[in-house]
């Protein structure tokens, strides 16, 4: 399992969700609040793909989180 | 186990093939580092953070499998410049915003066209027009005098 950690302040929760729905179909993704911060728990059968998805949503949450401060 | 690089800027992980840099805040405002991440959505994995009120943090992987060492700390050094970049730009662009909005309201204005006349009819020409230390706009004669000297014939 890969975890990763995206601070209320930086990501919007949309933009959270909106990554966590376009990686779904590729792992197992579940999302939590905690404190400032969004829990993503990437789940998938090689950790290589774990680590790729992970790495993957990550770059699109930040992605979108730029987008919605310009405004885009 | 992790080693810092850069004085310190950053730790490099190369057993998960990670780096994490932490910024201060002062130096490095957060639209600037999201801008120097942005530059490097291609090459690496990144996560934004924070570590307290007044420090960001950006965990950089490589992709493509494993990083060695030397590539991890060769992706820190570029974004590391990256980051100074965007937020020199960033400055330059706060300190200069009132040259921008004068210059974009000027040629705003003249794209408006001449005024009509029914705009001249309500324009106070009671007011000074502008402060002219130099005494550029004075005609020579007030200014030296004398006659304006003629020009020659071409």
């Amino acid at each position: 399992m890969k975890e990763l950690r995206f601070h209320k302040a930086i990501y919007p929760a949309s933009a959270v969700d909106e990554a966590v729905r376009v990686f779904s179909p590729h792992a197992q993704i579940d999302r939590r609040e905690e404190g400032e911060e969004w829990i993503v728990e990437v789940t998938a059968k090689a950790p290589a793909r774990e680590r790729r998805v992970a790495g993957e949503l990550g770059n699109y949450a930040l992605g979108l989180s730029l987008r919605d401060k310009v405004g885009g | 186990m992790s080693s810092p690089i850069l004085d310190g800027l950053a730790e490099l992980d190369p057993e998960e093939g990670t780096a994490r840099l932490t910024l201060d805040a002062e130096l490095y405002p957060l639209h600037a580092v999201q801008a120097a991440c942005y530059a490097f959505l291609d090459r690496c994995w990144l996560v934004v953070g924070k570590a307290g009120a007044d420090r960001h943090t950006v965990s950089v992987t490589p992709k493509g499998g494993p990083a060695s060492t030397d590539a991890l700390r060769a992706a820190v050094g570029e974004l590391a410049n990256e980051l100074l970049t965007c937020a020199y730009r960033q400055q330059i662009t706060t300190n200069n915003r009132a040259v921008i909005e004068a210059i974009t309201t000027r040629a705003i204005a003249g794209a408006m066209g001449p005024p009509s006349l029914e705009d001249l009819e309500s324009f106070d020409f009671s007011e000074e027009p502008f402060e002219d230390p130099l005494g550029i706009a004075e005609q020579w004669e007030h200014k030296h005098g004398t006659s304006a000297p003629e020009e020659e014939p071409k």
